[in-house]
């Protein structure tokens, strides 16, 4: 069976710099796959392949079993991408922004529909139509994690998506983030938050300098057992 | 609405959110507004000036009492250059070349400049005009407003958004290309009223289209390479720099790099240094009021052949208005040589001039918009010329009245007394050998025709700048 997502001995550099060195996993059709590792590790870059940003310097990846290059624009339809900073348009309120890039998407979306996801993400409504730049980094989060949502794609691509979010607004993320997947949606996060990792994922990758250096996984229903992860990403961290 | 479209919408709504983009906009409004007025009424007035002092000239001139009419040969008369419709957006040379000049016998005067308006512009620095906002201060603004407009999708991460929802690069450069477009749409307002009111006070509305679309195609041009740079470049800072250096570069060293490179190719002589230059053989060609004088002697002698005469006092004609017929011609033929040469020598410099459009669009743009108003060089070569045909006619008719109508022995004689003073004047009907003069612009077709090199190098511009943004675009990387 094709895996929605899959990188192939992916390798890749970026402004000279070796950044993904042979990198191979498979992403499962509603699973949740976290990247874990440090700053530089190449977590980001490795969402940036998977949407075809970056040109892989050896192997290949996959959406839905196509070469991403050979079909940029379909691995981007079926996929949502929420990116490190929540990057939105300060100048525009929240439901200006999610109409604008859902405008951009082919998907637009009606006022109610907006505010189905936005109460998803637990947005306040008196803030829904304020300016972007007068919130703070969790409201921007959770903006940009409704415009995830909305998208309605069977792919989502999360960088750091509780960056910013207060505990409480974490955890419901991570309970979101499980509802989907239970609903098919198949998702790869990357992180450098091991217990948030371990919380959520169904498997943990361990990336450090380009290379994927180990991998996690919870059989019967369990969580991936923090301790172990914590012990592993520090040991290699150190070396 | 169309992706394209939205994307120029929201552009918009950034710039009407901004402060600053609103408070330029408002600076430009005022200065175009406030130029344009002011301009205009300029203009009108100088228009309305110089055809009532053509008019008032001709009845003067008709209105002199019966004379010798050598005398109305030195009584001279006026030509005036009426600015044309068009110059109330562009006066072009206008304050350089002077604009009426006083046509009278064995003289090619220089024009002169309008007594009251000059004295303002003595600082040294060039007037505001609509034409040098558009050509100078609107492609600043294009600056400010469209440096950063994919730049700023880049840095603030929002372009790997865009990019992700399966948007091509090339469809968010023809979104920000649409704003900068509807922009430059609204910049044009102002020039097409001028133009249509220009058609009002009797401009051809090919000249008018093809000025407001030769300033359409600079101003796009502009706009292409600030949103090229705004693709290609990968900061905010380094392409508001960059551009800020090449406007730099276009509207203001090029300009003067361009004057000195084709004052230094082409030396051209100005009018008083010709003349001075032009003394020494003026003066082998004899005085013509002096019907002695030996260099005329052959004409004298082929004269009198002619005429079967062995005196002059036989001649049937005046000897004294041959003479001075005769030396009209000869010295004319002198100055119009030197007038020639001038005029062609500052036309090859006016093109070497044109060539550096080529390295500015800023050059182009000027000299087509000078040409299309009717207020470039040639235009005013031409004034020189139909001037100087004007006043050639007017005193040859009055040397040929001179030769015919009155005979050799009262002309000699007109000193003796008041009597023979009287006796020496012609009737004053025959002061109408004047010809009506009225200057205007050249035909649009041919200012159309002589601008066509101008606008074909802005729309190469625009169209390389067009292509630029279209090669980045479509390799557009985070």
């Amino acid at each position: 069976m094709t895996s929605p997502l899959e990188a192939r001995s992916l390798s890749l550099n970026r402004e000279g710099n070796n950044v993904l060195d042979g990198v191979s996993f498979t992403v499962a059709e509603g699973e949740i796959f976290a990247l874990l590792g440090g700053n530089g590790a190449g977590k980001s870059t490795t969402l940036l392949a998977f949407l075809g940003f970056l040109e892989p310097l050896e192997g290949e990846v996959l959406v839905n079993g196509t070469s991403v290059h050979g079909d940029v624009a379909s691995a981007r339809s079926a996929i949502a991408y929420l990116p490190e900073a929540a990057a939105l348009y300060g100048h525009m309120t929240a439901y200006e922004n999610l109409d604008y890039f859902l405008h951009l998407a082919g998907k637009p979306a009606s006022r109610d529909g907006l505010d189905a996801a936005l109460d998803r993400v637990a947005l306040p409504e008196e803030a829904r139509s304020r300016r972007l730049q007068s919130y703070s980094k969790g409201m921007r989060q959770k903006t940009a994690i409704a415009l995830a949502l909305l998208r309605e794609t069977p792919i989502m691509l999360l960088d750091e998506p509780t960056s910013g979010l207060d505990p409480v607004a974490i955890d419901e993320f991570h309970d979101l983030v499980k509802t989907l997947a239970q609903g098919g949606q198949t998702i790869l996060m990357v992180t450098h938050d091991v217990y948030g990792a371990c919380q959520v994922a169904d498997r943990v990758g361990l990336l450090r300098h380009g290379q994927l250096v180990g991998s996690f996984s919870a059989g019967n229903g369990k969580r991936i057992d923090t301790e172990t992860v914590h012990a592993a990403f520090a040991e290699r961290e150190v070396a | 609405m169309s992706t394209i479209s939205r994307i120029a919408r929201e552009e918009w709504r950034l710039w009407l959110r901004s402060k600053v983009v609103v408070a330029a906009a408002v600076i430009v409004t005022v200065l175009l507004a406030t130029t344009s007025i002011l301009t205009i009424n300029r203009v009108a007035e100088e228009q309305s000036q110089r055809l009532e002092q053509q008019v008032a000239a001709e009845k003067t001139f008709f209105a002199q009492p019966d004379r010798h009419p050598h005398r109305m040969v030195h009584y001279g008369h006026y030509a005036f250059r009426p600015p044309p419709p068009l110059a109330m957006f562009e006066p072009g040379v206008d304050a350089v070349t002077g604009q009426s000049i006083f046509l009278e016998g064995h003289r090619q005067n220089t024009a002169m400049f309008a007594d009251t308006k000059a004295a303002a512009d003595l600082g040294g620095f060039a007037a505001l005009t609509p034409a040098s906002l558009y050509q100078i201060l609107l492609p600043l603004l294009l600056i400010v407003l469209g440096h950063a407009l994919f730049l700023r999708e880049r840095e603030s991460g929002t372009l790997a958004v865009m990019l992700a929802q399966g948007q091509s690069g090339t469809k968010l450069a023809l979104g920000k290309a649409l704003a900068l477009l509807s922009v430059i749409a609204i910049f044009m307002i102002p020039l097409i009223a001028v133009a249509a009111y220009s058609m009002s006070l009797g401009e051809s509305g090919l000249a008018a289209l093809s000025l407001v679309s030769g300033y359409f195609v600079y101003l796009c041009a502009w706009g292409a390479i600030v949103l090229a740079a705004s693709v290609i470049l990968k900061q905010r800072s380094v392409s508001l720099g960059v551009l800020i250096f090449a406007w730099l570069f276009a509207a203001l060293i090029v300009p003067r790099l361009a004057i000195n490179a084709s004052s230094a190719a082409i030396d051209a002589p100005g009018k008083i240094e010709s003349d001075l230059v032009m003394l020494a053989e003026q003066r082998k060609l004899g005085d013509g009021h002096n019907a002695a004088d030996p260099a005329f002697q052959r004409l004298q002698a082929e004269v009198l052949e002619q005429y079967g005469a062995d005196t002059i006092e036989e001649l049937p004609i005046n000897w004294r208005g041959v003479v001075a017929s005769y030396s009209e011609a000869e010295l004319t033929k002198l100055l119009n040589g030197y007038a020639e040469n001038r005029m062609n020598l500052e036309a090859s410099q006016s093109r070497i001039f044109d060539l550096f459009g080529l390295a500015s669009p800023t050059i182009a743009i000027s000299s087509a918009s000078r040409t299309l108003a009717g207020t470039d060089l040639a235009t005013h070569h031409r004034f020189l010329r139909e001037s100087e045909t004007l006043r050639f006619n007017f005193v040859q008719s009055l040397n040929e009245i001179h030769a015919n109508e009155l005979d050799y022995e009262t002309d000699i004689n007109r000193n003796n007394d008041a009597a023979s003073s009287q006796r020496a004047q012609v009737n004053s009907e025959a002061w109408q050998v004047l010809d009506e003069f009225r200057f205007g612009p050249d035909p649009a077709n041919a200012r159309v025709s002589r601008a066509s090199l101008s606008l074909g190098v802005l729309v190469g511009w625009l169209l390389i700048a067009i292509g630029v943004i279209f090669m980045a675009a479509r390799r557009v990387r985070l």
